[in-house]
């Protein structure tokens, strides 16, 4: 014990000797958490939309604003004026100049509305309406199918001789608004948090190592759980703080509220990150230098906890394999427990699975780090 | 390390983004006895868009279930009160529909919620056809660049353009700090290179590296995914050389202002994340507000991403991109000018 504290207290010497880097670990975070709290968003607003309407009759400029009206779409309209030969030819330019904008980008998506399109429909014949959607954002481009389709749909029941015969009643839980804000902010929460745990660690042994100080610590009276660990605690604490800073921030600037107990958060929290700094703590002792070091650190982090903790793409849809990967990441985790705790108010009992697996990945990296320094230590000797 | 890494990474996260949303969980409470409901409940089943995980005649509790994080959806039938009004006996005996959603993930809930609704449109619509009657708007959508609307090909080749940036920003961003630590900076610096010359020698061999890594990553999507680009990859190893020498310039940037490899670290953590956030590649741009506009004007990736799809999915030419490339150049040269400065008052001192 009194070993073990000896090494905390030259870590914390080490880390109040380099106040510059301790105010980049402070201030990064909540610029970014400014930042992505803000421009992170999946809602589809304002989607550049032309209707070329050849018809210009009441109906297909009752179809019109049925789209103007949706905040989805910002619509351009072209209609044909002037005489029948003029017309034919303008639709021919329209047509191009509706395909160069889509190539171009300047639009998502046209629509063609043709023009007997009133005529067919007086008559009760069908009458067709072409939609071309530029498909180079493939989730951008499903949803807006969609919900064309919608539009589409709430046009013609009303015009048939039959009414639409229920009204499909959606009633969403724990998010009224349906904003993104309360379901990003945690994912961004627990993203940073684990990146920065691991990255606080990922270079304290592999410095020690490329400066040759660490056959110091090799030949010193310490054991090596005294050094692991003395390696790693004082960064708990300043982790966590840089956390508990993060989480008052996203609560001031984005609303997010703990509707669970808040020692359930601060508990989980803690586990959490000890999970990163061991991870970190297990790439420096791996590491030969501090450059593998960061590489491993940062492409172990950043992309799974983005990619795979269902941060932005849900683990429902992944493949078996993936989903297994998944459970790999410990973000997966983390990101359950937040989002249940901030909006669904949900306590201890439901999410003791996830704090006790958070907890055993941690003493197994920690296990596993400190197995390979002593192999280090006895290589060295 | 360096050249496997990328190639494992991006055969993983191709499959993460091949998966479009499907498999939702959900739950369906039929409380309603009628021939339309059942008819309905066993066209979700069959439908691959949905997993059902419960199924209930009984009422349940639909918040409970949602916090235990069972099903995401709900979708209940219950028989109306009401005989449906006079003169429109189609819809008769149909059951009331509504759907419950756990917003906490907002984004797959009305993901499912639109399923829903198509699945429903779609149904109506044979009945209504198997009527005798006619459907009288019939839309017809055609899906250009993308006509399958699979997302592989969409951020197939893009995430390749991220793992490029993560190694090149990262090791270009310790190069100098390694030196400063090991003092070995002054040897360069009372050195007879100049300035030019330090960067050139720096960067010219990461440039290299992730030319040759671009290229693995682009045969593994083709190989993997069978994503091939409809356009001329000449173009794209021209927009590759601008990014890359805007990124280096960046990455020199960062090494000059970290005195430790820790705090270079950060800096490009920070960058990283700054401009895989702000690419479009995860979250549209369109609706980004007015006041952050500006940052992603500024993130080279943002161009790059841009000019892979037009390339890849649009196979559009020089004329339809020269300005991106235009903007990373400028943004590069930017920086470059700027990481030239600080440099020249570092050697000063």
């Amino acid at each position: 014990m009194e070993r073990l504290k000896a090494v905390i207290v030259k870590e914390f010497i080490h880390i109040r000797r380099d106040p510059r880097s301790l105010v980049i670990i402070f201030a990064l975070p909540l610029v970014m958490i400014f930042i992505f709290g803000h421009v992170l968003s999946f809602d589809l607003k304002k989607i550049e939309t032309l209707i070329i309407d050849l018809d210009r009759s009441p109906l297909s400029r009752d179809l019109i604003t049925r789209f103007a009206a949706a905040p989805l779409y910002k619509i351009y309209s072209l209609e044909n004026q002037g005489h029948a030969e003029k017309r034919a030819a303008a639709a021919q330019d329209y047509l191009q100049s509706a395909e160069r904008w889509l190539r171009q980008g300047k639009i998502k998506q046209y629509l063609i509305i043709p023009r007997d399109f009133s005529r067919r429909l007086a008559a009760n014949f069908p009458s067709p309406v072409a939609v071309v959607i530029d498909g180079a954002d493939a989730n951008v481009a499903t949803r807006l199918y969609q919900y064309n389709e919608r539009i589409f749909k709430s046009f013609f029941f009303p015009t048939k001789s039959i009414e639409m015969p229920f009204e499909v009643k959606i009633k969403m839980f724990f998010n009224p608004e349906i904003a993104s804000t309360p379901f990003i902010i945690p994912g961004l929460v627990a993203a940073l948090m684990l990146m920065i745990s691991a990255l606080l660690t990922s270079l304290s042994l592999a410095r020690e190592k490329e400066t040759g100080s660490i056959e110091l610590l090799f030949i010193s009276p310490l054991r090596s759980p005294d050094i692991i660990l003395g390696k790693t605690i004082p960064y708990l604490l300043v982790a966590l703080i840089v956390g508990l800073v993060i989480f008052l921030f996203s609560h001031f600037f984005f609303g997010l509220q703990v509707h669970g107990s808040p020692l359930v958060l601060f508990l989980t929290a803690v586990i959490y990150i000890l999970t990163g700094l061991s991870l970190g703590i297990l790439i420096s002792t791996v590491a030969p230098t501090q450059k593998v070091a960061m590489l491993v650190a940062l492409l172990g982090t950043i992309l799974p906890s983005i990619f795979l903790s269902g941060f932005i793409f849900p683990l429902e849809s992944l493949s078996p394999a993936l989903r297994a990967f998944s459970y790999l990441v410990p973000a997966t985790y983390f990101l359950r427990i937040l989002r249940s705790l901030t909006l669904k108010g949900a306590s201890l009992r439901h999410f003791l699975f996830e704090a006790s697996v958070l907890l055993a990945i941690s003493l197994f990296l920690l296990a596993l780090a400190i197995r390979k320094f002593s192999t280090l230590r006895r290589a060295s000797a | 390390m360096l050249f496997i890494a990328p190639v494992i990474q991006t055969i993983i996260l191709g499959y993460v983004v091949r998966t479009d949303i499907t498999n939702i969980p959900i739950g369906i409470i039929n409380l309603s006895s009628s021939l339309e409901s059942h008819r309905l409940l066993n066209r979700l089943a069959s439908s691959a868009l949905f997993k059902i995980k419960l199924v209930s005649s009984s009422p349940v509790n639909a918040e409970e279930i949602f916090r235990r994080g069972k099903c995401k959806a709900l979708i209940i039938f219950r028989d109306k009160f009401q005989s449906p009004p006079e003169g429109n006996n189609f819809f008769a005996g149909w059951p009331e529909i509504q759907v419950l959603l756990d917003g906490t993930d907002a984004n797959s809930a009305m993901i499912a919620a639109g399923y829903f609704y198509g699945l429903l449109g779609h149904y109506l619509e044979t009945k209504i056809r198997h009527s005798g009657q006619e459907i009288l708007l019939q839309p017809k959508t055609i899906i250009r660049f993308n006509p399958s609307l699979r997302s592989i090909h969409t951020m197939g080749p893009a995430i390749v353009a991220l793992l490029l940036t993560i190694i090149t920003l990262l090791l270009t961003g310790i190069g100098l700090v390694r030196e400063k630590e090991q003092q070995t900076l002054d040897t360069l610096l009372v050195s007879k290179l100049t300035p030019l010359e330090i960067f050139l020698g720096k960067t010219l061999p990461m440039a290299t590296i992730a030319l040759i890594e671009m290229t693995l990553g682009i045969i593994v999507v083709r190989l993997v995914f069978g994503v091939r680009p409809r356009g001329n990859l000449a173009f794209l190893y021209l927009a590759a050389v601008v990014f890359l020498f805007s990124l280096l310039s960046i990455g020199f940037l960062i090494s000059l202002l970290s005195q430790t490899q820790q705090q270079a670290l950060f800096f490009c953590w920070f960058t990283m994340l700054l401009f895989l956030m702000l690419s479009g590649l995860l979250t549209p741009l369109e609706n980004i507000p007015a006041a952050f506009r500006w940052l992603t004007a500024i993130n080279p990736l943002r161009y790059l991403i841009a000019i892979i799809r037009e390339i890849f999915l649009k196979g559009n030419n020089l004329a339809y991109f020269y300005q991106d490339i235009l903007i990373m150049a400028g943004l590069g040269f930017v920086a470059f000018l700027f990481s030239l400065s600080v440099f020249r008052r570092s050697v000063i001192k």
